[in-house]
């Protein structure tokens, strides 16, 4: 699985692109669990077709496999991406 | 058995311009009213493969053309229509054809036979909170029906979209006021069209179309003229027609 790193504090952009007929259903899941659209979470397709999550100011416990999976009538599939957040940099006042 | 004066059952009933949002429900008066004229009609819709029937619309229609919102996109629909008068209400007429709730470019497509899905590596793109590009207004908002019962508007999406999908809240005016109301108060709307009911009759509206995505809402299109929620079924041409 490949790993990507956000800073904390930053959003996190997932972009998967998806075929098949009927248009599949896609789902987005964090280490199991279904995601729903919602205050922290952003999912919508983008205007180049492109299924999109959107992890808005991350924290730690955004750390985690993060899985694009389609599914329609002729079968089913899955993309994982690892993410894990790194601490911002330290500021002076 | 039938009840004493009602109407007859409608007539041939259509589907037009379906789409993800609305199918347009056309049909034909009966040719015996029963007791009195028509007050109206009932349109019922069913989901196909299922037995449940549900009215569309709560108060009854003059016009014998509805668009049916409220439809779960990609779901096919049969619709049926009854007739009202003062002795009561009509049988339900034979059903539609059955209509698939989507956009014709996405018919198309399904056409080609079913294939599995496949999903390409996932990209990542870290980004600021304060990057987010509002939507531009979008342009040509046009009414494309007006009857008593509904308006249907429909419009362009913006030229700067943002990098997003991009959303719409559409707003009304009673002419000779400056209050605009938000007609979509909750969801915004995905397709650059939109029905709408519960105009005043013999008011005259105007209306007009802001976009939003994530980093907020935009600035409101230029506005429709007015248009009179009246008797007068107008059906301008819609854009690119």
């Amino acid at each position: 699985v490949k790993m990507f790193a956000v800073t904390e504090g930053k959003h996190a952009k997932f972009r998967c692109f998806v075929t098949g007929k009927p248009k599949p259903e896609i789902i987005w899941r964090k280490d199991g669990k279904l995601i729903l659209s919602g205050r922290r979470y952003l999912l919508y397709e983008d205007r180049e077709g492109y299924f999109t999550l959107k992890v808005l100011y991350c924290k730690q416990k955004d750390n985690g496999v993060y899985v694009c999976a389609a599914s329609n009538t002729a079968g089913q599939t899955l993309s994982a991406v690892h993410l894990s957040v790194k601490e911002p940099p330290v500021r002076f006042k | 058995v039938e009840v004493e004066g009602v109407p007859v059952a409608p007539l041939d009933v259509c589907c037009h311009d379906a789409n993800k949002d609305y199918v347009v429900v056309t049909w034909k008066q009966p040719a015996v009213e029963g007791s009195s004229s028509i007050l109206g009609y009932y349109i019922d819709r069913r989901e196909v493969g299922t037995q449940h029937w549900a009215q569309c619309n709560d108060v009854p229609v003059k016009y014998a053309r509805f668009p049916v919102t409220g439809l779960v996109e990609g779901r096919s629909y049969i619709f049926r229509v009854r007739a009202l008068n003062k002795a009561g209400v009509s049988r339900p007429s034979r059903v539609s054809e059955a209509v698939v709730a989507m956009d014709p470019s996405d018919r198309a497509r399904l056409r080609a036979g079913p294939s599995a899905p496949w999903t390409g590596i996932i990209k990542f793109t870290e980004e600021d909170p304060t990057v987010g590009i509002i939507p531009g207004e979008p342009t040509d908002v046009v009414v494309t029906e007006a009857t008593k019962s509904y308006v249907v508007l429909a419009w362009k999406p913006p030229v700067q979209r943002g990098h997003e999908g991009v959303m719409y809240y559409i707003e009304k005016c009673i002419s000779g006021t400056d209050s605009w109301q938000r007609v979509n108060t909750g969801m915004p709307v995905k397709s650059p069209r939109f029905a709408m009911f519960d105009l005043a009759e013999g008011k005259s509206y105007s209306f007009r179309v802001r976009c939003c995505n994530s980093a907020g809402v935009g600035e409101a299109s230029v506005a429709t003229g007015d248009i009179t929620v009246g008797d007068i079924l107008d059906l301008p041409c819609a854009p690119g027609n």
